[in-house]
């Protein structure tokens, strides 16, 4: 991919950053970290990777995305909303009675939401049965799941599915933050070695900075990374990506900001989203 | 017994679903071990592509079944009635009714069929759980031809779907016709009560109406094979017309057919209501007969439970 391409995705993740914290200002709430953390796979694959028509959210040939960790919804409307799948006002709307953007995705009203989630270890089955469905058609299948949602048993039931009927167009990333509500993951439970969990399951597997564009650009270009299997992309991320006072801290899993704090981050988002425009 | 002929639930039902499929290109069958046992034999080998094998994982099952549903499949999954219901009960709410996804789940050997194998294999709150997610339509069709029926209707509504069938043979009962979702149907009249009846206990309420019959009661039948949405104009007329109601079903007393007949009468036309069924514990094990006299399912214990009600 050429530099001004891969500027322009971060560009975009910045902007999108920034829809997020507006988001979180409408409702006053939100999962804050772990949209802050995968919002760069999504800028990638809804502006790089995606056979996607925001004109035709329904055209049957595109690829699909499923969000298993659904509590970060507020990155994927976000990114809906930047490459023109609704206008913008209804991010204003997060958090409201009747919103659109409901704390977890809701595929029945919201053009570009391909499934209900929210409540954890469902993404993954759910992906196996759409890329089973598609496999002839030649249509992708993506998903982003927490790491702190793997210990779910029905992760590992899909996972044996996927591998066994060889569905080399699933491609599944881990958001390992390694943060979740009450603390760090692997004083939780402890699912590492990843990777080698994927492996063992029969998927090929790669591991990569999340928040690194140029990795994640890099990973969905060499998909898939092995013909006849599921691809697994764990992807280390820092939770609260973008915020400085929220980097790598557990209270960001889910963030009530004063009006004082809403004005800092703002600041720094809008002025992170200019220098990104200046690189363009 | 009524009906001399008799026929396994679960081969009408496999057979039936064959024959859609013939029609139908998009209905696919999903197993998790359990495709041959619920007659899918002949069908796996017509169409070895559209039968899915996944091993025993429930919960995976039917999260894949939505996601095959998305793309317009027609899933079928059937299982051992507990192990598609209360096992992966989030994943049907989820992923089946909260994503309206046209997947059609089966139960079989409902109730208390699975008798000797004990509680964890009974299904005694299936009615109960799937009816409280919203668009779901709960099936207990109760003879063959209406089994066969009521596939063909299950795969041409749009929408999520659980049937319950046994596994133990049922006898014929009925002229085979077109199966409405939504409609009960009167099997026989009677003026001193009402038995509604969902699922295979239909046989045992029609022998019980009969010896009813004998001792001078008249018992009017009405068969519920559509547990939910319930026939709530066919309820209230019986209710009005007949003023007593039992509900006969091989499920707990409390949640099923018997409950929703009671918040439908008290509604709309209340009248006393008897409610035939499994108490609200964990079943005995035995051999089947045994444990539906047991517990009152056979004719003899419909009609004296049926007159003890009429004496009050």
């Amino acid at each position: 991919m050429k530099a001004d391409e891969m500027r322009a995705l971060e560009y975009h993740a910045a902007r999108c950053r920034r829809k997020v914290v507006r988001m979180v200002a409408a409702g006053k709430a939100g999962h804050m970290g772990g949209a802050m953390s995968c919002l760069d796979v999504l800028t990638a694959l809804y502006f790089h990777a995606m056979n996607i028509d925001p004109q035709n959210p329904g055209m049957p040939e595109r690829d699909r995305f499923v969000l298993s960790a659904g509590h970060k919804c507020m990155a994927l409307y976000a990114v809906l909303c930047e490459r023109g799948f609704f206008d913008e006002s209804l991010l204003d709307t997060y958090g409201h009675l009747g919103t659109k953007l409901p704390g977890h995705p809701d595929m029945h009203k919201l053009p570009g939401v391909e499934a209900n989630t929210g409540a954890l270890g469902h993404g993954l089955s759910i992906t196996v049965g759409m890329a089973l469905g598609l496999k002839k058609e030649g249509c992708r299948v993506f998903t982003v799941m927490g790491d702190g949602e793997l210990p779910e048993g029905s992760n590992w039931e899909a996972a044996a599915a996927a591998g066994h009927y060889g569905l080399d167009n699933i491609c599944a990333f881990m958001d390992a933050n390694g943060l979740q509500i009450s603390g760090e993951t692997r004083d939780i439970m402890d699912m590492e070695p990843i990777t080698d969990k994927f492996t063992a399951f029969g998927w090929a597997v790669k591991a990569i900075d999340g928040n690194d564009m140029v990795q994640v650009v890099e990973a969905l270009d060499t998909l898939p990374i092995e013909k006849g299997k599921p691809t697994a992309i764990v992807m280390y991320t820092v939770k609260g990506k973008g915020l400085s006072f929220a980097e790598n801290q557990v209270g960001c899993h889910y963030w009530k900001p004063s009006a004082g704090d809403l004005s800092l981050v703002e600041k720094e988002l809008d002025e992170a989203i200019e220098r990104k425009k200046a690189a363009l | 017994m009524t009906g001399n002929k008799t026929a396994d639930p679960r081969k009408i039902f496999g057979a039936a679903v064959l024959e859609t499929a013939r029609e139908n290109p998009d209905i696919v069958v999903l197993s998790a071990d359990s495709g041959g046992s619920s007659g899918f034999g002949d069908y796996k080998k017509e169409f070895p592509d559209r039968y899915y094998e996944f091993g025993i994982m429930e919960q995976g099952v039917v999260g894949i079944a939505s996601g095959l549903a998305t793309t317009g499949k027609i899933p079928v999954f059937c299982a051992i009635a507990p192990f598609v219901t209360s096992r992966p009960y989030e994943m049907f709410r989820n992923d089946l009714g909260y994503m309206r996804q046209n997947v059609k789940i089966v139960g079989r050997n409902g109730g208390i069929s699975y008798s000797d194998l004990g509680a964890t294999h009974h299904s005694l709150e299936d009615f109960a759980i799937i009816r409280m997610i919203p668009g779901v339509t709960v099936l207990a069709p109760q003879d063959p031809g209406e089994i066969r029926a009521a596939v063909h209707a299950m795969l041409e509504h749009k929408g999520p779907v659980y049937m319950r069938i046994g596994n133990n043979p049922i006898p014929y009962l009925y002229d085979e016709k077109a199966f409405t979702i939504g409609k009960g149907h009167i099997v026989r009249g009677g003026k001193d009560v009402t038995i509604i009846v969902a699922g295979a206990m239909a046989g045992n309420v029609i022998d019980a109406a009969d010896r009813l019959a004998h001792k001078g009661v008249g018992a009017r039948v009405v068969a519920m094979p559509t547990v939910w949405p319930i026939d709530r104009e066919l309820v209230e007329q019986s209710a009005r017309q007949t003023g007593r109601l039992v509900t006969v079903e091989e499920h707990y007393v409390v949640g099923g057919l018997g409950t929703i007949v009671q918040e439908v009468c008290a509604e709309a036309f209340p009248v006393p209501v008897k409610k035939i069924g499994i108490p609200h514990q964990y079943a005995t094990s035995g051999p089947y007969d045994e444990l539906l006299s047991h517990y009152g399912l056979d004719a003899a214990g419909i009609e004296k439970t049926v007159l003890e009600f009429l004496k009050r």
